[in-house]
């Protein structure tokens, strides 16, 4: 379900953290879905399970998942859907800051961009 | 644990290690590193309770492991020079390892026929260099060691035979809190692996760090500065190497990434990026300290 980049400069756990983020904002990880254990994430990457705790630990500190004793991770806060929905909102709205600047970067008028908006409001 | 301390061993006169001292803590895996001759194998030959030490402790938790039957039977090696009789078949040697291993799992062996694919009754001495290592791994995994010491393990195996044993080491790691020490020359490998880094040189180990602490304390910075303009840098930082390429420069220096930048930025450079460092170039530039470096020589 992740795949390590090994040239990015990125570590290891940052690169697990992250993509385990995008699978939750993006829904792959439906809210209250089991994440795979530490063992089974380390045997199957082929590193260590502390790299992997790590990220989970960070992930459940910065509220993408919650972990329930005895039983393993879970995708998403422990309460409700609403904390989901400003998590995506957040990425998507990041994602399109992004792809703004770059369009800007490309010589786009602010004309240009508002007429792709407008097209888009509009279907 | 595994401790050694202040080990010393002398072959005729050549001092292969040199008041070595190395820790490894329980649940861990410890990535030995060094150049060739620093005097790994000689230690890993001291922790397996091969060679008694001139001087100096060798133990594992807290008992010398010399002539140590007890100790002994909480570890496991693969050498880098292993030995199997003449003629004796996957099936014999796993008898013999059984004999000597009380908690050998016979349950794991047969389920391990799958993975390794090597004919039970196939003699050992007339498989390849790569299949003879595997059936290594088939032994030694089936002896459960709360201590696996490996000495160059990966070497000679094929890209998915080396991802399936990691694989299973680092599983036992998670579930049974297996500690692994192990000596390669791979560092892109180990830096997947470990926890714990230690670098050996001329039969001492010159650094031993949790690979994280070991990452966050030296720091790759790339700053472009204005043209024409020498970059003198604040004088209290620990600047290990310094090399460029047209404008940009690269500076390997100690400290935190941030405190690094924050030092620099008052410099006025017109581009500065951290970047973290791979195991291999930490490896390369504090060796490099030590007059070890390679050599740009043209043939």
């Amino acid at each position: 379900m992740l795949t390590l980049n090994y040239r990015d400069s990125e570590p290891i756990y940052g690169q697990i953290k992250n993509g385990l983020k995008k699978l939750i904002v993006t829904g792959a990880l439906a809210p209250g879905e089991k994440l795979p254990s530490v063992r089974s994430m380390a045997a199957s990457l082929a590193i260590n399970p502390n790299t992997i705790q790590r990220a989970y630990t960070e992930l459940e500190s910065d509220g993408f998942i919650h972990s329930i004793p005895g039983k393993g991770s879970f995708a998403g806060r422990r309460q409700d859907e609403a904390d989901q929905d400003a998590l995506r909102l957040e990425a998507l709205l990041e994602k399109l800051r992004e792809l703004v600047a770059e369009l800007r970067y490309l010589n786009v008028t602010t004309a240009e961009l508002m007429a792709v908006v407008e097209g888009g409001l509009n279907q | 644990m595994i401790e050694v301390k202040n080990a010393v061993k002398t072959f005729e006169g050549f001092r292969a290690l040199d008041g070595a001292d190395i820790t490894v803590p329980d649940g861990g895996v410890y990535g030995l590193v060094g150049p060739n001759g620093a005097g790994k194998s000689t230690v890993i030959r001291h922790i397996t309770g091969i060679y008694r030490p001139d001087s100096g402790e060798v133990l594992v938790e807290g008992e010398p492991v010399y002539e140590n039957p007890a100790q002994k039977a909480l570890l496991a090696a693969i050498p880098d020079d292993w030995y199997y009789f003449q003629s004796a078949t996957v099936a014999d040697m796993m008898r013999f390892y059984r004999g000597f291993y009380p908690a050998f799992d016979t349950a794991r062996y047969e389920r391990f026929k799958e993975v390794f694919a090597i004919p039970e009754k196939a003699v050992i001495r007339r498989l390849s260099k790569g299949m003879q290592k595997q059936v290594a791994f088939w032994l030694t995994m089936c002896c459960r060691p709360r201590y696996l010491i490996l000495d160059e393990p990966v070497d000679g195996l094929d890209p998915v035979m080396r991802r399936q044993v990691w694989s299973i080491m680092m599983s036992d790691v998670a579930e049974h809190g297996t500690t692994v020490l192990v000596s390669s020359h791979n560092l892109r490998e180990l830096e997947d692996v470990c926890d714990h880094v230690g670098i050996m040189n001329k039969g001492k180990v010159l650094i031993e760090r949790s690979l994280n602490d070991l990452q966050e304390n030296i720091v790759k910075l790339q700053a472009v500065w204005k043209p024409g303009e020498a970059p003198v840098l604040p004088k209290e930082l620990e600047v290990l190497h310094i090399s460029h390429v047209g404008r940009v420069y690269t500076y390997i220096v100690r400290g935190k990434a941030a405190e690094v930048t924050a030092r620099l930025e008052p410099c006025g450079p017109l581009m500065l990026e951290a970047l973290p460092l791979s195991l291999e170039e930490i490896f390369i530039y504090e060796l490099g300290g030590e007059h070890y470096a390679v050599k740009e020589i043209i043939l």
